[in-house]
């Protein structure tokens, strides 16, 4: 019917703000579930391919060498289907012009053959020669470095200068994600990239080039990866085993398949958050307009038309707005994939990732969209059978008039003027709307927490680890486990260094009964001052002469506690052989947001290892001015793997924060403009079941401002109840995200700092602030004349 | 022949635990094509009467017939149909929709009936073709009172039911709306009903029922009914 069309469009267009606000909120919500699922479904559709394509393995292998001519014997190992042997190693590059220090991970590869694991997707060039100085680079690096194929590289691998040639540009599947190491958070593709080399040509250039000392292996269809790893350590033990893991442990993998899962559970839980605020709003409108057309469904149904035909009219309201916000978010979304599909393909390296058009996710997004705004329509319309059509046309019976829990308190109520007990009454006498709007705002108000949480977030995964916990300057790595006193006394000789400290990280196995977990042993010095254990307040805590500290997830996953025993295995013990466990006792759990570890006492960690006296890096305090010719001077050492600068390792870490501090922001943004759409529709009711009311004190003598009080006092009111509501839901938030997004490479802290909850308490009362703005611009309007002089 | 009769109406309202009884016992039969006039104080039960004479509620006991069709023990459905296609009423208050236009309230209502009039012939009729284009808040009471006409007329219905059609008008507007209802009866031979506790309105029916605490005082027939500008408001 034409004329309810017509009917419907006026009622809309003379409440445009409310409506737009909630057509607004849809969009939002409608937005994110579009574009992030078509993103998802991008990501996943290249990864798979690229998987396929590239014959990913299913397990990989480090160890310290391993003889080449025998790789294909582990081919007879049960489980097994196809083992690759490769050389790993990384290679500095001569220092830039801005002293940076960059370095390539090369890989060996049979070129001019492809692999059969772990293929390379060629994307630019050729695939280099046999026993030639060419080699293949990953994009990023070379579009980071500007450099071309055809341009020559000087590299500085094993103390050794090589001159190669760029003759193609390629993807592995194993560095989609390309780190240099699993601390480091982000790819910096400025400063770390991949290399893959002939292995023809590499095993000239390395000590023991006969040996690899990386292994990729597949299994057979069907075939387990645990029994396999049982077989493989047992035949690898003797050449140094230090890891044997699953596909997805595999760093780049692991962080791609994270970003998936976080993908997914935003895709599907951010829409519902902001599709459920705009079912508050419209139920809320909508109730009201019911309770104003009382009359109009009277006279409908007194003239004829069926309950039926009422219905689908009021229905046809939600439906309105649910398909326009529906569309609207709909398409922006499909349109703001293409983007957020190129931002990922920024951070993640997958050849064949591109946006595609998706129908699908726009037709599931105005499903939902409907669904909601139908089932936020559906109780109010479904009170229209109820109304009986005499009854309709008479006035409703005026709303209770009990106290309110205030009033139970004379002597706080009578401290609030006439104009705020009026507006606190009225909070009271529509509770199904007050608590409506309430859950609401506590929403709005805990989505705003874990934004500004976030904040602190990404401080604990980066910052507060080189300022509170790595507190050193200058982290020297070796290329294999050594230390003496000599070297420490060179060291700390060095100009500019004022202390150095020893530092053993190995490879260990922790078991607790039948859970078990592969994990990093940290040693640190005794009383050390550049290596931190903190505990929950952040405080310092010695390390026990005995035993070892975990972390909390890493206690979680082993299900121990303080004062629990477990078992450690590494293969960096002396005369190791597999199944020698060592038993040690859980001396303290503490938090950690990068990586999970043990912490021990570096001579602990060796009485363990009956290693006396190793370890594997060298922490160092180093006077600013003195870290470059430090730098120069030990990092093309023999001995010596890498050089890491925390400065430097900071401030690449501090850049990357400012690009997630938009995120934050965007989001905390988008919590208040649902904030403003829910207390500004609260506004609007609150008037327009006021008019008369409120008229009356106008001709009375009363100001706009003063009149604002009243509405203003019930807002505040309504708001406040929000925020401390929403206190706890933050935490519980906080909570989920925390449990949901954590992974073996970083954890999310679950506290929330006080700043948050200051800051989404701000962002509240700005929304609030401005809804009361927009509705005193009606009050101010109020036509109290003409209010008076219609009936009721 | 009998439009509308009625045998034995009654109607309680139940208020908490009390009992009120509104109608107590009415008998009636309404012709096709007569002016009635349902005379009665407030609280008499007139708007009551009207309301189930419309459909719009069943009596609690009692017999009522349109067109020897039972209506008291009718279902919701059958009422509903009764209301559609055979009623129209006009409120004292009009009760137009307050965001269609005076064309687009009438059009309303001809989309749902099965012999509509034309919406531009019943606005011309009602004197409102130059008003069709305007809201309810810019016409005057005398003005929406007709397009409250109009939208019951629309439909083409036998039976008219007027609930104090000139209530809330001034006597020269209230004498143009009760000339337009009378229009209706004699040129359309509609049934017209008009509930009113204005005396000087019973004198242009054809037949009065007086109605008093829920029971028919007197029921006067009018052998020389008035114009509506005869009468002395």
């Amino acid at each position: 019917m034409v004329v309810l069309w017509k009917k419907l469009l006026r009622e809309i267009l003379s409440n445009k703000g409310v409506y737009f606000s909630c057509i607004l909120v849809i969009v939002i919500g409608l937005l994110s579930y579009t574009s992030m699922s078509i993103v998802l479904e991008n990501l996943e559709r290249a990864q798979g391919k690229f998987y396929e394509d590239t014959q990913f393995a299913d397990g990989f292998i480090r160890l310290t060498g391993y003889p080449e001519n025998q790789v294909n014997s582990l081919e007879n190992l049960t489980g097994v289907e196809k083992v690759e042997g490769r050389i790993v190693k990384d290679a500095r590059l001569p220092e830039d012009e801005e002293g940076r220090n960059r370095s390539l991970r090369l890989v060996s590869m049979p070129f001019p053959e492809q692999p059969q694991l772990n293929r390379v997707e060629l994307i630019k060039g050729n695939i280099p020669r046999g026993n030639s100085p060419e080699l293949l680079l990953d994009p990023k690096f070379m579009a980071a470095n500007q450099l071309a194929v055809g341009d020559s590289l000087t590299l500085i691998l094993e103390g050794r200068v090589v001159h190669f040639t760029i003759v193609g540009e390629a993807q592995s599947p194993e560095f989609i994600y390309a780190m240099r190491s699993a601390q480091d958070l982000y790819p910096d593709p400025e400063t770390f990239g991949i290399a893959y080399v002939p292995t023809s040509f590499y095993k000239n250039l390395v000590k023991e080039g006969n040996l690899v000392n990386d292994l990729v292996f597949s299994l057979e269809p069907g075939g387990n990866f645990e029994d396999v790893k049982l077989l493989l350590e047992k035949e690898l033990a003797p050449y140094g085993l230090q890891s044997i893991f699953p596909q997805k442990d595999q760093t780049s993998h692991a962080i791609l398949q994270g970003e998936l899962t976080n993908l997914a559970t935003m895709a599907n839980s951010l829409p519902m958050v902001f599709l459920g605020v705009s079912s508050i709003i419209l139920y809320t409108m909508l109730r009201r307009l019911m309770e104003q057309q009382r009359g109009s469904i009277g006279t409908m149904k007194a003239f004829g038309f069926t309950n039926g035909e009422i219905i689908r009219h009021y229905l046809n309201y939600p439906l309105f707005i649910g398909g326009v916000g529906g569309v609207l978010g709909g398409l922006s979304g499909v349109g703001s994939a293409y983007p957020l599909t190129t931002l990922y393909g920024e951070f993640f390296a997958l050849p064949g990732l591109e946006s595609t058009f998706s129908i699908k996710y726009f037709l599931f997004g105005m499903v939902f969209s409907l669904g909601f705004s139908l089932l936020s329509g559906l109780k109010v319309s479904l009170d229209i059978l109820r109304l009986d059509p005499t009854e309709a046309m008479r006035a409703p019976a005026p709303l209770s008039t009990r106290k309110t829990p205030f009033e139970k308190i004379p002597h706080l109520w009578q401290r609030f003027s006439s104009l705020t007990q009026m507006g606190l009454r009225n909070a009271f006498r529509v509770p199904t709307r007050s608590i409506f709007t309430i859950v609401g705002m506590a929403v709005v108000f805990s989505l705003m927490t874990v934004s500004w949480s976030l904040n602190n977030m990404m401080d604990k995964l980066t910052v507060y680890q080189f300022r509170e916990i790595q507190t050193y300057d200058v982290k020297i790595a070796f290329n294999s486990p050594t230390f003496s006193e000599s070297l420490r006394y060179t060291l700390a000789h060095e100009p500019g260094v004022s202390h150095v400290e020893p530092l053993l990280e190995v490879p260990a196995t922790l078991r607790n009964q039948w859970l078990e977990k592969d994990v990093a042993l940290i040693g640190i010095y005794p009383n050390s001052t550049l290596y931190h254990v903190l505990n929950q307040k952040g405080e310092k805590i010695p390390l026990p002469s005995d035993g070892i500290i975990l972390s909390e997830r890493l206690a979680k996953l082993l299900n121990v506690k303080k004062g629990d025993l477990i078992l450690v295995e590494s293969p960096f013990a002396r005369n190791y052989e597999e199944g020698q466990e060592k038993s040690l006792v859980v001396q303290e759990v503490v938090p950690q947001y990068i990586g999970i570890n043990g912490f021990m006492e570096i001579g602990t960690l060796q009485k363990l290892l009956e290693q006396e006296g190793i370890a594997t890096s060298a922490i160092l305090q180093v006077y600013e001015g003195d870290i470059g010719a430090l730098k120069k001077k030990y990092q093309d050492a023999d001995l010596v793997g890498s050089v890491e600068s925390v400065k430097e390792s900071l401030a690449m870490v501090e850049e990357m924060i400012e690009t997630y501090g938009f995120t934050i922001y965007f989001l905390a943004v988008l919590a208040g403009v649902a904030g403003f759409a829910l207390i500004y529709t609260s506004n609007i009711i609150s008037l327009s079941e006021r008019q008369r009311e409120l008229a009356s004190l106008r001709v009375l003598g009363l100001t706009p401002k003063e009149i604002m009080v009243v509405i203003s006092s019930e807002q505040w009111l309504l708001t406040s109840c929000g925020i401390i509501l929403g206190i706890p839901l933050s935490f519980a938030l906080m909570e989920g995200m925390a449990v949901s997004m954590s992974s073996d490479l970083f954890a999310i802290p679950k506290e929330i700092p006080l700043g948050a909850f200051a800051g989404a308490v701000g962002g509240t009362l700005f929304s609030v602030w401005v809804a009361q703005t927009r509705a005193y611009r009606k009050v101010k309007t109020l036509p109290f004349v003409e209010i008076l002089a219609t009936k009721e | 022949m009998s439009l509308l009769r009625g045998k034995g109406i009654r109607k309680t309202y139940l208020t908490g635990e009390v009992q009120i009884e509104v109608l107590k016992g009415l008998d009636f039969e309404i012709v096709e094509g007569e002016f009635i006039v349902i005379l009665g104080q407030s609280g008499s039960g007139k708007t009551t009467l009207l309301n189930i004479m419309g459909g719009m509620s069943t009596p609690t006991s009692g017999e009522l017939y349109y067109r020897g069709e039972p209506l008291h023990n009718a279902d919701e459905v059958k009422l509903n149909a009764y209301r559609r296609s055979s009623v129209g009423f006009v409120f004292q208050h009009y009760n137009l929709i307050p965001n269609l236009t005076a064309y687009e309230n009438i059009k309303l209502v001809a989309d749902i009936a099965e012999n509509p009039l034309s919406v531009n012939e019943v606005l011309q009729d009602m004197g409102l073709e130059d008003w069709a284009g305007h809201f309810p808040s810019q016409l005057s009471g005398g003005q929406q009172q007709r397009v409250a006409i109009g939208r019951a007329l629309v439909k083409n219905p036998d039976l008219l039911l007027c609930d104090e059609p000139t209530g809330a008008l001034d006597s020269k507007t209230g004498i143009q709306v009760l000339r337009a209802l009378l229009k209706l009866s004699r040129e359309n031979r509609k049934t017209i009903v008009i509930i009113t506790h204005n005396i000087e309105i019973a004198k242009m029916a054809q037949r009065v029922f007086y109605l008093k605490d829920g029971l028919f005082e007197k029921v006067e027939v009018n052998d020389y009914p008035l114009k509506p500008e005869e009468l002395l408001w």
